[in-house]
């Protein structure tokens, strides 16, 4: 046997010897999901891995700013007695291989909780958070999320109930005879595709729209053939599930084309509405006075009108010293949101005499609904999870861009149909 | 021959046999052995973080990759901006055998060496296809033809429902003679299963280039109308270093899929592809070393630049977005730096350290 043959066959018989000990098949102790500062005080690991640069960091970097504003609030306020939470953020540049090494070295140091952003990652980790028992707060929405899954909770209702809440919206309030004829402007991924299916599904149940396109938008900035061809197949209304830079560049070609309905439903023009990453300060900053008459559903209050919610927000964001802007975004509130959610499971687990764990704060967060739900005053509806349904807030509020500014636009309500497809 | 075979002092050759020894010296034979053991012992008593395995796992990976794109554009001389999409052929022949058996078929989590294999062979194949376009295709053209792979790759797996339009196809725990590797195991399990395939991979690529195809790739690259004339056939050579390339993409891509336990396009994007061209030049195209430093060196560029961008993303204004620049800039400018100033990449420094070593305490 030539000597480089025996190195081979050394290398194949070391490397084996290697992997047998390394599957020894002998379970590690877990990592304690509580540590301790001293025997009195605890403090509890909470963990966020998001896109704070890259893309959709417009809206990662407010969302994490609201996580560790809320976190440091939590800590300076003790509303977890002398126990502290240890708020730990990391940018991942959305890229799932960076947020699936986050969300390792999170593990390693013990989080209670995990706050995940992107729909790409929250899915392509939804395994692991799953075989380490671990709550996941993601800052996506996407009902397949929840899907075979026990851990992962959405904080407000799914893009599904929001598309869905937006097309009976368009059945209730239509306008003229016939059925009103909808499509669809979606992000070319799993983020933008959940909802259609859900549509087509609802409109087979009865709701009363006619589903006439599917526009999976690239990157191009002239939609111009998008919207004619629209316009000549007669559809009215043109429901969103995006994020808001395609949006603002259909919007402004539909502006400039005149095809933009100066009342909700008019003949002949197209009336424009939007899930929750549609819609915002950031869409009228884009768009400018072309975002006018926009309508944009989501759960959570807004600045532009004073509530509990909004106060809290704004004097939240001013203790920390965010620019305005920040402070009055809808992503501040979001992460603010679900960092509300995570440490009111820890509250409650600790009133209820247990340890906060991992799995007392599931246990907390599947136990949030009937009397025991949340009541968010950062939302319009309350936060409610049972084992069978983990989508937290289920109202939603439909808002209209008006002078520059979203307003509310009748009262909050939840979509009937989404009730019946589950 | 030299009377000792463990100095470098008197080393001479009387046959080109002799000549293309992969160790000069019993001495650097030794030192090789050394190194591969201490590869393979260092994590039985040195055990480190998930976290830190991975990354150590995905270099690893990288380093695969990157051993096929050095064949076909480093040695072959063919530009190839598709890598990442070759990766992603056998990452997708391990979803597609999920998406067909399921992801704890017996052959996906016990047959797991067959079907990172076979992720290899699907990777070849594709590399044979698009290594057609070589025999009429040069310089930019190629690298355009190799682009539109790229970009038709990601367009079938984002259109088609049987690849679940790009979301992550999950992949099964895989089971070894200890039994079912489980979550703590995982990382150190495929430490050890990527460092096999990379030696046997490296060992397969240092080999090829002391045959007569080896040399038919870089007298191809050097003029190919040259090699012709010698008697060699440049586009048999072309498709060759294609599926050879192919072949250890999809190795790569099939490993990666067992590592991060499931397949999704955003691993195998255009982004990747050039990521992998900056490893190889980094590295130093055209070297076999050259593989293995370019990713290690750009994969902890990227850490450093990660924590860089994450701080500043802190302090700058977030209209600038500055942050969010400073990683492709960093990336861009040490490319460029290193095509200015050191073209022969990493491994040029390894060869005058080892000159010097070799030397050694003599200056001369």
């Amino acid at each position: 046997m030539k000597l480089s043959q025996k190195l081979l066959l050394n290398a194949f018989l070391v490397s084996s010897l290697g992997l047998v000990t390394a599957c020894d098949n002998k379970e590690e102790a877990a990592p304690a999901s509580t540590s301790s500062s001293s025997a009195a005080a605890q403090v509890y690991g909470l963990a966020f891995s998001g896109a704070m640069t890259g893309p959709t960091s417009d809206a990662g970097l407010p969302y994490s700013r609201g996580i560790g504003d809320y976190c440091s609030y939590v800590n300076d306020n003790a509303l977890l007695g002398d126990d502290k939470v240890d708020c730990e953020i990391k940018d991942d540049g959305y890229k799932t291989d960076v947020t699936k090494r986050n969300f390792e070295g999170y593990l390693e140091k013990g989080i209670v909780a995990y706050f995940n952003y992107s729909t790409g990652s929250t899915l392509a980790l939804k395994e692991d958070f799953e075989e380490n028992k671990m709550p996941v707060i993601p800052a996506s929405m996407h009902a397949d999320n929840t899907k075979g899954s026990k851990y992962i909770f959405l904080p407000i209702a799914s893009y599904s109930e929001q598309a869905l809440g937006l097309a009976e919206y368009v059945s209730k309030h239509h306008k003229g005879g016939g059925t009103p004829k909808i499509a669809m402007f979606i992000h070319p991924s799993a983020f933008g595709r959940g909802p259609v299916n859900d549509v087509k599904r609802a409109i087979e149940k009865g709701l009363n729209v006619e589903f006439i396109e599917v526009v999976e938008h690239g990157k191009g900035l002239d939609n111009t053939a998008m919207l004619k061809r629209l316009q000549s197949k007669g559809v009215q209304y043109v429901i969103s599930q995006t994020v808001q830079s395609p949006v603002a560049s259909m919007l402004k070609d539909a502006k400039r084309l005149d095809l933009t309905a100066s009342s909700f439903g008019e003949a002949g023009k197209l009336t424009f509405l939007g899930a929750h990453y549609t819609g915002g300060d950031d869409l009228i900053a884009l768009a400018g006075d072309a975002a006018e008459k926009f309508l944009w559903v989501t759960s959570f209050r807004l600045a532009s009108e004073k509530s509990e919610g909004s106060d809290f927000i704004k004097s939240l964001g001013q203790k920390y010293g965010r620019d305005v802007k920040t402070q009055e975004s809808h992503n501040y509130t979001s992460g603010v949101l679900v960092a509300q959610i995570a440490v009111e499971a820890m509250v409650r687990a600790k009133a209820h005499g247990k340890a906060v764990t991992s799995a007392t704060v599931t246990e907390e967060l599947n136990g949030m609904n009937g009397s025991n739900a949340y009541f968010a005053n950062t939302t319009v509806g309350p936060v409610t999870f049972d084992v069978n349904d983990r989508s937290g807030v289920d109202t939603l509020q439909l808002y209209k861009a008006t002078n520059g500014t979203f307003f509310s636009e009748n009262e909050p309500f939840e979509s009937e149909f989404y009730k019946q497809l589950k | 021959m030299s009377t000792n075979r463990w100095l470098a002092t008197g080393n001479f050759f009387t046959s080109y046999k002799e000549e293309q020894r992969i160790y000069r010296t019993h001495l650097d034979r030794s030192i090789f052995i050394v190194f591969l053991a201490v590869l393979f012992i260092w994590p039985l008593f040195f055990p480190v973080k998930n976290s830190t395995m991975l990354v150590i796992d995905n270099v690893m990976i990288a380093m695969i990759a990157v051993l096929g794109l050095n064949i076909v554009t480093g040695f072959a001389g063919l530009i190839s901006i598709g890598h990442a999409a070759f990766v992603g052929i056998g990452a997708y022949a391990v979803g597609t055998a999920v998406t067909l058996l399921g992801k704890n078929h017996e052959l996906i989590v016990y047959g797991w060496p067959v079907m990172i294999l076979l992720g290899g062979m699907a990777g070849a194949a594709f590399g044979a296809l698009v290594g057609l376009p070589a025999l009429r295709l040069k310089h930019l053209y190629l690298a355009i033809a190799t682009l539109s792979f790229q970009i038709i790759f990601e367009w079938v797996i984002m259109l088609m429902s049987f690849f679940d339009q790009g979301q992550t196809i999950a992949v099964g725990r895989v089971y070894w003679f200890g039994g079912k590797v489980l979550r703590q195991q995982h990382y150190t399990f495929w430490y050890y299963a990527i460092l096999v395939f990379l030696i046997l991979c490296g060992f397969m690529v240092r080999n090829l280039l002391r045959t007569r195809h080896g040399r038919c790739l870089i007298a191809v690259r050097d003029n190919d109308r040259a090699a012709d004339a010698m008697g060699m056939h440049p586009g048999f050579t072309k498709v060759y270093a294609f599926i050879v390339a192919g072949l250890l993409a999809g190795i790569a891509g099939a490993l990666k899929a067992y590592l991060d336990r499931g397949v999704g396009i955003e691993s195998y994007t255009l982004h990747t592809s050039i990521e992998y061209l900056a490893m190889a030049i980094v590295g130093g195209l055209g070297t076999l070393n050259g593989s293995l430093w370019g990713p290690a060196a750009i994969q902890m560029l990227d850490l450093r630049v990660e924590e860089l961008a994450e701080l500043s993303g802190h302090y700058l204004p977030a209209e600038l977005n500055l942050a969010t620049a400073l990683r492709p800039l960093t990336f861009g400018l040490v490319i460029v730096l290193f095509l200015m100033f050191e073209p022969r990449g990493i491994a040029n420094w390894w060869r005058m350290f080892r000159s010097y070593t070799k030397l050694w305490p003599f200056r001369y």
